[in-house]
């Protein structure tokens, strides 16, 4: 199990990370979600020991990453996927990490084998596009069969049949009753690839649960089409309801129920032409948590949907 | 059995790491090639014009440092090697990949530490020892030549290949501190060759103060047969050496230990 508590950590005047508190629990697959520059790789850096926490610590069964005897064997990473020699090749990479922690020479083979780089094995590491990068870094990770797993935006750079192997893998990986800690800045994939999320922004926790809980939570929106838009676009915002204009005819009402858009049309005359409940997808309600916590954000919320 | 990540461990891997790269061979090649190479040249030069030599210059003509002056380019070769095993990792961010797997940041420079010294001690040693060797070969019949057999000699043509070993260390430790291939290795060569150069803007008696602690006059020292009464004696020359680089050693693990990677 990783826990993390109360973690913070400073960078001269940014604080990075915010008095993070949570648990990481084994056997599903928890999403780590937050905008970009919200703190999750600094979090990631520090559960490996890279940066020193300004405040607080993460531990990985109790004990800090420093102190791990065994590191390859409790822990296995993926950061940057960039993180290796240019110059070396990926075999000798593999080579080199498993020697330091004792792991034996063929168990290089099978993970090159597992990620199914074999046949670029021999060739140095520079020429490798993103994707075959983030094979290897996930070799690296799997060298010493670990209990605790970290990947840090590990979807990056793969194509559509990748992601769906990682998908699988995690899900494997959880199902062997280890802890899967994924970050993403993606809701979309954390929606299908994990049970478990933990929202942060700006360093700040912010929310925890299951995919099901988060969506439930949030309220909806309603698409509204009636004889006379404008007045009920007036009455609505009396109400204190949000009005967006979605096409000509139609409104996406948000704050307010089907019923009470119903009584205020009726109320004031207007045929209703449709009334549909919209459910909030994950992503309404990443984009509800962290709207105030974007650190880069763009001039129109669409910019973040494209990745 | 324990599988604990241990010092003979990381530095299995960090051997491993040293020959795999192309920069490090290259590198080690031009070291090798520097000195024996423009060795053979410097002696050749020297058998030619032996003859037309002032006579003062005969008599304090020392063949030792003579047949090993390509040294003083060797040294921008080992400070390459030095520098770059450290710093290559940073400029890559392999140092996280390193660092996840090997947490104990002073176990990793310890290891690195055991596999440069071995591994170029074993190197510099043969290298000066066959420029040494090839050098009286060419000397010999023209230009007085001294042996091995010689206690003084062995000391100077050994201590040259100690003082090549300390300079890949002191580079080491500069990339340690520094962690940028470029500005460890520009300040390796301010260090040897530029501060040498200020000194003389200074007046000659504090020239005469201060000389002998430069890095390029305490490897004289330790490969002459001759000694300067201006420097320091051969082994205080090397100890001198090995103070600096413990001190660099020692403030770039305090570094390493403390900083973020």
């Amino acid at each position: 199990m990783l826990k993390i508590d109360h973690l913070t950590k400073q960078y001269g005047d940014t604080l990075a990370v915010d008095d993070l508190h949570f648990d990481v629990n084994p056997g599903v697959v928890t999403g780590f979600l937050g905008p970009n520059g919200s703190g999750k790789s600094t979090t990631m850096r520090v559960i490996l020991g890279l940066d020193h926490p300004t405040k607080g610590r993460a531990t990985i069964n109790g004990v800090a990453y420093r102190d791990l005897k065994e590191p390859l064997r409790e822990v296995g990473a993926l950061l940057d996927a960039k993180s290796v020699h240019p110059g070396r090749t990926a075999r000798n990479h593999l080579r080199a990490l498993a020697a330091s922690n004792k792991i034996k020479r063929s168990r290089v083979d099978d993970v090159l084998e597992f990620v199914g780089i074999t046949s670029v094995a021999n060739k140095k590491v520079g020429g490798f596009s993103l994707g075959m990068s983030q094979r290897l870094g996930i070799a690296g990770a799997l060298l010493g069969d670990p209990g605790v797993l970290l990947f840090d935006e590990p979807v990056n750079g793969l194509d559509p049949e990748g992601i769906r192997w990682i998908r699988e893998f995690f899900r494997s990986l959880a199902n062997e009753g280890r802890t899967v800690f994924v970050s993403s800045h993606l809701m979309s994939e954390m929606a299908v690839s994990a049970d478990q999320i933990i929202v942060i922004g700006r360093g700040k926790f912010i929310t925890q649960g299951s995919v099901d809980e988060l969506t439930a939570n949030a309220i909806g929106t309603v698409l509204v089409r009636t004889s006379d838009n404008t007045k009920l676009t007036s009455i609505i915002e009396r109400l204190n309801g949000t009005v967006h204009q979605a096409h000509d005819r139609e409104l996406t009402v948000g704050l307010l129920t089907c019923d009470e858009i119903g009584q205020a049309a009726f109320a004031a005359g207007i045929t209703v032409l449709e009334l549909t409940p919209q459910r909030a997808s994950l992503e309404d309600v990443f984009m509800e948590l962290t709207a105030g916590a974007v650190e880069f954000g763009g001039g129109h919320i669409e910019t973040m949907r494209h990745e | 059995m324990s599988n604990e990540v241990t010092l003979m461990s990381v530095a299995k891997s960090e051997w491993i790491k040293f020959r795999t790269v192309r920069s490090t061979n290259v590198s080690v090649f031009i070291f090798v090639f520097l000195t024996i190479g423009l060795g053979v040249l410097i002696s050749w030069l020297v058998r030619s014009h032996y003859s037309n030599m002032p006579l003062a210059q005969r008599l304090t003509f020392d063949p030792v440092s003579t047949s090993l002056g390509a040294i003083i380019v060797a040294e921008f070769a080992a400070g390459v090697i030095g520098a770059m095993f450290i710093s290559s990792e940073y400029t890559s961010g392999a140092i996280r990949t390193t660092l996840a797997a090997v947490p104990t940041r002073v176990r990793l420079i310890l290891a690195k530490l055991l596999v440069l010294v071995v591994s170029m001690i074993v190197v510099s040693e043969i290298v000066v020892i066959a420029t040494f060797l090839i050098g009286m070969r060419i000397f010999s019949g023209v230009v007085p030549t001294v042996s091995l057999g010689n206690g003084s000699v062995l000391r100077a043509v050994l201590l040259s290949g100690v003082f090549l070993t300390l300079l890949v260390l002191f580079s080491f430790a500069l990339g340690v501190i520094l962690r940028q291939s470029i500005a460890s290795i520009s300040v390796f060569v301010s260090l040897l060759l530029i501060v040498p150069l200020l000194g003389f803007f200074f007046p000659q008696s504090w020239q005469d103060h201060f000389q002998k602690f430069e890095p390029i006059n305490l490897g004289g020292s330790m490969m002459a047969i001759i000694p300067n009464p201006q420097n320091f004696a051969p082994w205080g020359a090397c100890a001198v050496m090995a103070i600096y680089v413990a001190f660099l050693l020692v403030l770039g693990t305090t570094l390493f230990s403390r900083r973020d990677a």
